[in-house]
């Protein structure tokens, strides 16, 4: 199944394109440590998106300046007007104080070249998310308004290396990072448990926080990343595929009574919440229903 | 007193306009010149603006270090401290300027750089007594129990002096030596008229001498008021007395009079504002801090405890209202914005069943609320605690005012905020029953005591130190005990003055029964001497109590005293096996280790480190009995008590969990997941109300799965039998996770 999400009217992307590069390691701890994030996130993806042309990784010698200007013409080419695009930087950086500088062999790639590249591809909307040091360098650079920026530091001079990605790429198989309970981890969920992690590690050990995750732009929250076990099966079954399309529907309609929810008076809010959420217990109880004998929501 | 960070900032503060109040002058302080004296004489007898234009001429035509003295006499700090450089560049080999110099920035709160230059002038004449008793000087301020060596040392080297004797009397009259304190106040006088030298510092400090026996406004205080009728420092002098022996009241009144009779005394206005914030006068105590700002802007002490003030909106204050009387309001709780949600209800019952314990135990009702401040950060809590002797302060209490750090300005392990808050709430009953004339000593005891009756896993563990201190005889006779508080000799002496201090407590409960505690703090109440009232209450000396506590504490920890080395060895052998992880290996050292030593619960306990090698050896069972054990000794690190608390849910131990998670509330409550467990465990025993408030504590700390805490929540509504309330936190659950299926299936429960 192409990962596609609907939500109300607004609808989202037909399919999402995910571009991974892996940066330099310096040292073989960090190289170890980067290979096994892009390998744990593109293992995710896959298995999410379940068409693997949609997942691009870059590592080694295939991730310098040269190939991944390819991979974004390739991009460029093939995508199309509805489609979404996800490139996750996995790595070192440096800001030398006019700009962000992603580490790879060869020359580095700069955060304006990367903007470069971003603007030339058909994409709805555009997720990208940085995991090295200095990455908060490249937020103003790649602000647009169908673009959401995850970086792991708030600007250019956290220069120390980070702890963002190895919880981001946690949390692609973390039930404790779906915290809408859909079996499902978004970009969004993805950042915040990240985020999270990050502040506790530095409390933990009553160290000073040299990182500070960033999220720029609006709906992280509809770029999905994993599927967790339950919400992969279900997927995969054509029996519940039916229902599952209600239950996003529904999700949407839920999501924009949230939105109104200011305006209305509290009671009439709570009242219009619980008879969707009773759809809701219904289609879940359905869905349970097809998929094995318990008949509960 | 640990003190770093915002509170060490406005120290390093170039120098600048001070005020010329304590200007420190006099032959034994360095040598002040003919022409400077004659200013001197008119300053000193009040004659302000006269002196001032006698010292303006010397700063337009004397020599560079007599220019500096004018400037310094003038207010004119920056110019003085210009002037003292030129001076020294000049005449580099002359310790006198190097002193005077290191008495300028004394005056500028900057002790370490005038104990450098008072250093380095002793490296050009390691006899020479201006810098000796500058560095005693530097030392007495903080407490140091060296000053003393230096004053002596100074003495020997020139009997013929004042301020020797001066440094003398204060250190005394601070510890509570008032006999010595007298003698050496003698001495000073009689140099004084010998020499013909101005009297004022030794009338302050005989003021202050009478003032501690009982009369307040004495002859001494006359005689100073006669001999400069603006000397306010004598009545500051005084209050200096009051605040450390914790009578902030009456420091107030004196501190007071200070400033009336000299509106300019900055350090008065500094230390009043200081005193009134300890009393909770909030408001009153910033317009005197603000007066002292504005005359001494570069103050650590006013610009901190300002800078604190300002910050009061990161904090709300709540009230408590007594259950008895709901008119009346009881405890006052101001804690940091972020985490009032999750320790409020912590704090309040520790609290109230303090309060309740204590009112009935000591048979004395508080006549005023109690107001508990938690500080998440230290340097804040050093600022609103600073002035006070002792070092690595948890938390302290100004009478009805308890100020303490919070559990998150810690790291985990390294603070019981139970126990800090149990032992200050002891305070602010042996301070308020006795109108603040409890020796420290007692108070200390006290609240160890305390501490140790609460809970058995609570009050500090006994240390190495302590049991070395023992064995050797080391701990301090009964009657100057004070000392190792106000004045110790090495920089442990304080924490086993603390332990020893309890330890008393324990030994006459013991041996004559709690109540005796109680009639001591009666007596103390009375104003009564320490030996006096242990005369009184026991019939024994202080002398003869010695002896018997002495044989109480070698009965209590003479078998660890002498197990002390076999302890270190085999826990060395345990601790490389485990290195190894050659876990049977590690078995036996362990248990020697703890057999040898069984109460030291602190880091590289054999407890943990045997509960670890037995677990990996398969016996889980022992290995918990072992972490139990850890645990009712006073164990604490978080994480160790964690794994014993899920052990025992894994053994089917449920209750024995709850008491070990329970514990950890008290210890490090920044743990989300400790309050899931206890809410969980809460559920399954019936205890819904205790699981609705757990429930509560997760989604006060703002969880990232904000779904399943209301939902918790909810569940523990609907046993309550509350279904609104269930409703209410269920959508609040679906609204964030719309396909939470046991969410959902709670709600086709109580849907309206």
């Amino acid at each position: 199944m192409v990962a596609c999400l609907t939500f109300g009217n607004d609808r989202l992307p037909a399919a999402t394109h995910f571009l991974l590069v892996e940066g330099l390691g310096g040292t073989q701890q960090y190289a170890e440590r980067f290979r096994n994030q892009v390998e744990r996130m593109s293992e995710a993806l896959r298995s999410t998106v379940g068409d693997e042309r949609l997942v691009t990784v870059l590592a080694g010698g295939n991730a310098t300046s040269a190939g991944i200007g390819t991979a974004f013409e390739r991009l460029a080419t093939s995508m199309q007007p509805g489609d979404a695009l996800a490139v996750l930087l996995v790595g070192h950086g440096t800001h030398d104080g006019s700009g962000y500088k992603f580490n790879i062999p060869g020359p580095d790639i700069s955060g304006s070249q990367l903007k470069h590249w971003l603007d030339g591809v058909p994409a709805a909307r555009q997720l990208v998310v940085s995991t090295t040091s200095s990455s908060g360098g490249m937020l103003e650079a790649l602000k647009a308004p169908h673009r959401v920026v995850i970086t792991a530091t708030k600007s250019g001079r956290e220069r120390n290396a980070t702890i963002f990605g190895e919880f981001f790429a946690e949390a692609f198989g973390e039930a404790g990072a779906d915290t809408n309970r859909n079996e499902a981890i978004s970009a969004l969920e993805a950042f915040q448990y990240a985020e999270r992690k990050v502040k506790g590690h530095y409390a933990d050990r009553q160290r000073l926080a040299t990182e500070h995750p960033q999220l720029q732009g609006d709906r992280a929250d509809a770029f999905l990343l994993a599927r967790l076990a339950e919400g992969a099966a279900l997927a995969e079954s054509e029996d519940t595929r039916a229902l599952l399309e209600q239950r996003e529907g529904l999700e949407g309609r839920i999501a924009e009574l949230t939105l109104r929810k200011d305006s209305m008076e509290p009671s009439e809010y709570l009242e219009a919440l619980e008879e969707l959420l009773l759809d809701m217990a219904e289609i879940q109880r359905q869905i349970s229903e097809a998929t094995e004998a318990d008949p509960t929501p | 007193m640990t003190l770093s960070g915002a509170w060490l900032r406005a120290a390093s503060i170039a120098l600048a306009a001070a005020p010329v109040a304590l200007a420190a002058r006099g032959d034994e302080r360095g040598v002040r010149d003919t022409d400077l004296r004659a200013c001197d004489a008119m300053h000193d007898r009040g004659n302000v603006a006269e002196a001032a234009s006698c010292y303006r001429g010397i700063a337009r035509r004397g020599n560079a270090g007599a220019q500096a003295e004018a400037y310094w006499m003038l207010g004119d700090l920056k110019a003085a401290n210009d002037n003292f450089r030129e001076a020294v560049r000049l005449d580099p080999e002359d310790p006198e300027l190097r002193v005077r110099w290191g008495y300028l920035y004394l005056e500028s709160h900057q002790d370490s750089e005038a104990a450098n230059l008072f250093q380095e002038a002793l490296e050009l004449d390691e006899e020479h007594v201006p810098a000796l008793l500058g560095m005693a000087t530097v030392l007495a301020s903080r407490f140091e129990g060296k000053a003393a060596d230096l004053v002596e040392q100074a003495l020997e080297e020139r009997p013929d002096q004042v301020l020797g004797h001066l440094l003398t009397a204060r250190m005394a009259l601070e510890e509570g030596d008032l006999s010595s304190g007298r003698e050496a106040l003698k001495q000073a006088l009689s140099r004084v008229r010998e020499l013909g030298t101005v009297p004022l510092e030794t009338y302050a400090l005989l003021a202050s001498l009478e003032m501690l026996e009982g009369t307040r406004d004495n002859e001494w205080v006359t005689k100073a008021l006669e001999y400069n009728q603006r000397y306010g420092q004598v009545y500051a002098e005084q209050a200096h007395f009051y605040v450390i022996t914790r009578r902030y009241r009456e420091a107030t009144e004196r501190l007071r009079k200070a400033v009336r009779t000299a509106p300019n005394l900055w350090r008065a206005h500094a230390e009043l504002g200081v005193n009134l914030l300890r009393e909770g006068r909030e408001r009153e105590g910033r317009e005197h801090l603000e007066i002292a700002y504005g005359g001494d802007p570069y103050s650590a002490k006013t610009v901190n405890t300002l800078r604190l003030l300002d910050s009061s909106d990161q904090f709300e204050t709540f009230e408590d209202r007594d259950p008895a009387d709901p008119g009346k309001v009881s405890a006052l709780f101001k804690l940091d914005k972020d985490e009032s949600a999750l320790l409020l209800p912590f704090v309040r019952s520790l609290t109230r069943r303090a309060v309740a314990e204590f009112s009935r135990k000591y048979d004395f009702a508080l006549k005023e609320p109690v107001r508990i401040e938690l500080y998440p950060n230290h340097d804040d809590f050093a600022v609103r605690t600073m002035a006070m002797p002792g070092i690595g302060l948890l938390g302290v209490t100004f009478g009805y005012v308890v100020a303490m750090d919070s559990p998150s300005g810690r790291e985990p392990g390294g603070f019981h905020w139970g126990t800090t808050l149990w032992h200050e709430l002891a305070h602010v009953f042996t301070l308020e029953a006795t109108d603040h004339l409890v020796p420290r000593w007692y108070s200390e005891g006290i609240s160890m005591y305390e501490e140790w009756m609460a809970d058995p896993r609570w009050g500090e563990s006994i240390g190495p130190e302590y049991v070395e201190a023992v064995r050797k005889g080391d701990l301090l006779p009964l009657a100057e005990l004070d000392r190792g508080f106000i004045r110790p000799k090495h920089p442990g002496q304080v924490a086993i003055s603390y332990m020893q201090a309890g330890f008393v407590c324990r030994f006459i409960a013991d041996r004559w029964g709690e109540p005796k505690l109680v009639d001591l703090l009666r007596g103390f109440a009375q104003d009564k001497t320490t030996p006096a009232n242990l005369k009184a209450v026991l019939g024994m000396s202080t002398d003869e109590i010695d002896e018997h506590f002495e044989e109480y504490m070698l009965e209590v920890l003479g078998p660890a005293a002498d197990g002390l080395p076999r302890w270190r060895e085999s826990l060395k052998e345990a601790l490389e096996a485990a290195r190894g992880r050659d876990w049977p290996a590690a078995v036996e050292p362990a248990r020697r280790a703890k057999a040898a030593y069984p109460q030291h619960v602190g880091s590289g306990s054999a407890y943990v480190l045997l509960a670890r090698a037995l677990d990996e050896g398969g016996d889980r069972a022992a290995a918990i009995e072992e972490l139990l054990e850890y645990e009712r000794r006073g164990g604490r690190m978080p994480e160790t008590l964690k794994k014993l608390g899920r052990w025992l849910e894994e053994a089917g131990r449920a209750d024995a969990a709850v008491h070990t998670y329970e514990g950890l509330i008290y210890n490090w409550p920044q743990d989300e997941d400790l309050h899931a467990r206890l809410g969980e465990l809460y559920l399954g025993s019936g205890r819904t109300e205790a699981a609705k408030q757990a429930f509560d504590a997760v989604l006060a700390m703002d969880p990232l799965d904000r779904a399943t805490a209301e939902y918790n929540l909810a569940r523990a509504y609907v046993k309550l039998g509350n279904l609104a309330r269930a409703r209410e936190h269920v959508l609040q659950a679906l609204e964030r996770a719309p396909t939470f299926r046991p969410a959902l299936q709670l709600l086709l429960q109580v849907q309206r």
